[in-house]
């Protein structure tokens, strides 16, 4: 009978130091959009303002700015949890590490900026810091949080935006190149071809076909030069195909750019999902309480 | 025939030397050692700072002399040792420099500690700023301090499991050393600094 209590004790001990050590680390909430608030303190509309100002900013200016805000981080130091978070949420672009996150844990009374590396030069510490003590601390001090953190990133965006990071629709655009949509224009070009031929002859189609082609990859981006090859080609290969062209075709059904440019960046989706872009942090920024 | 036999033997030592994790330790090898250049960065980003602060403090505390030199003769300490790419494969050096380093540490906290007790030192803004630096760069001594530990901590692993432990005594790679845990506690009772307005 004894050693049943024995045990039990034991089992019990055990069980709650298992309890102790996976209650260590706070969970790292999933990144599905800018505002994160796990505690209700803001209410939807400002939880939509903010949204929308952080969203438009980075269609802007290509940079992210997160903003999580928690009950508390546990046994961690706020800087601690602040490193895990943007290892995991990874904001801001790869390779420019253009991610902020403001990061607000509630009932520890704590608040910290994190800025990525690409973004230390523009928001040092010293920035961060004041960001803290000047613009959040005293509204939260008031209980007023969503205007704590709203100054806070209007202050944020408004040192990164002096700053001249790469532009966002060039990185975008780098993301989809020609190369990607080769296929496409091959075979449209083919189709094409065929229709235009069909239209004004075989000469005049292959020469407008070629153009329009060469026309199109430069507008998407490809050097003149390379272009003009583009269209001779398409004119070479048009003037081959085999053959009379479709004829009858009327109207102009020229597969246009449509569908192509821009979008399919996760950024431009403002509800569903958006994530980080690969940024990397090096632990740059301040910490502060209120 | 000679030549087909030069080519099946290329192939096989290629496929040996990828095999038997030659490749892996080149690889983690590099990333250790970019990981040890940037705790070397954020250690001197810290020293260069020390000078600064130690001018600012001084003009505001009386008969604090003794954290004050302290501070000074660690930051010395800290900018006398030669600090080469071979410290790594040197575990003697690597304790050394980090028994340096953990001693500027200790003596920045302190005088932190002290400054607390002089309202017209923290309310300097020049010192506000310098200790917003100061907790940045500890900050991300302790971030590089981490990300260095990781990456050894892959690389050891690497060399010591079997078979590349083979290929790891062929080539003379060594396992690397770490930050200890001792030194470890001490530079995470660095934040301390971080006394900032209490409430």
């Amino acid at each position: 009978m004894k050693l049943h209590y024995k045990l039990l004790t034991l089992f019990a001990t055990l069980f709650l130091a298992s309890q102790i050590v996976f209650a260590e680390l706070i969970a790292i909430p999933d990144l599905t959009s800018r505002i994160t608030d796990l505690t209700h303190t803001l209410s939807p509309d400002q939880q939509n303002l903010l949204e929308n100002k952080l969203q438009t900013f980075e269609q802007k200016k290509g940079s992210q700015i997160a903003v999580l805000i928690v009950p508390t981080t546990g046994q961690e130091d706020i800087a601690q949890y602040s490193i895990r978070v943007v290892e995991k949420w990874k904001l801001g672009r790869e390779k420019v590490d253009d991610g902020v996150l403001v990061l607000v844990a509630k009932e520890d009374r704590k608040m910290r900026i994190e800025v990525g590396y690409g973004l230390e030069g523009v928001i040092p510490d010293i920035y961060a810091k004041r960001i803290i003590s000047e613009a959040m601390a005293p509204k939260f001090k008031q209980g007023d949080f969503a205007g704590g953190i709203n100054d806070g990133v209007d202050r944020l965006i408004g040192l990164v935006d002096g700053e001249a990071l790469p532009a966002p629709i060039s990185n975008e655009s780098n993301g989809l190149g020609v190369m990607d949509i080769l296929p496409i224009l091959l075979f449209g070009g083919l189709i094409t071809g065929l229709i235009l031929r069909g239209m004004f002859g075989t000469f005049f189609g292959s020469a407008l076909n070629g153009s329009l082609l060469g026309g199109l990859v430069w507008l998407l981006g490809v050097a003149l030069g390379g272009a003009a090859i583009f269209g001779v080609v398409a004119f070479f290969i048009t003037m081959l195909l085999g053959g009379r062209g479709i004829n009858g075709y009327g109207g102009r059904n020229y597969p246009t750019s449509g569908g192509y440019d821009g979008g399919g960046w996760s950024s431009s989706d403002s509800s569903s999902s958006w994530s980080g872009g690969g940024g990397d942090f090096g632990g740059g920024g301040a910490s502060g309480d209120w | 025939m000679k030549n087909l036999f030069y080519r099946v033997a290329t192939v096989t030592l290629l496929l040996a030397l990828s095999g038997c994790g030659y490749n892996q330790f080149q690889s983690l090898d590099e990333e250790s050692k970019a990981s040890w250049s940037e705790v070397l960065n954020q250690y001197q980003r810290r020293a260069d700072l020390v000078p600064n602060l130690v001018a600012t403090v001084k003009g505001y505390v009386e008969h604090e002399e003794k954290v004050l030199t302290e501070v000074a003769d660690a930051r010395s300490k800290v900018g006398s040792m030669q600090v080469t790419p071979e410290v790594l494969n040197n575990p003697e050096a690597f304790a050394k420099f980090q028994a340096a380093q953990g001693q500027l540490t200790g003596a920045l906290s302190r005088l932190m500690a002290v400054a607390e007790n002089y309202p017209n030192l923290k309310a300097d803004q020049g010192f506000r700023d310098l200790q917003a630096q100061l907790e940045g760069t500890e900050n991300r001594v302790t971030v590089a301090r981490n990300r260095y530990i990781e990456t050894v901590k892959e690389y050891n692993v690497a060399v010591r499991s079997f078979p590349n432990n083979l290929t790891a005594m062929m080539f003379g790679y060594k396992t690397k050393p770490s930050f200890t845990v001792e030194n470890e506690k001490e530079i995470s009772a660095a934040p301390k600094v971080e006394f900032g307005d209490k409430k």
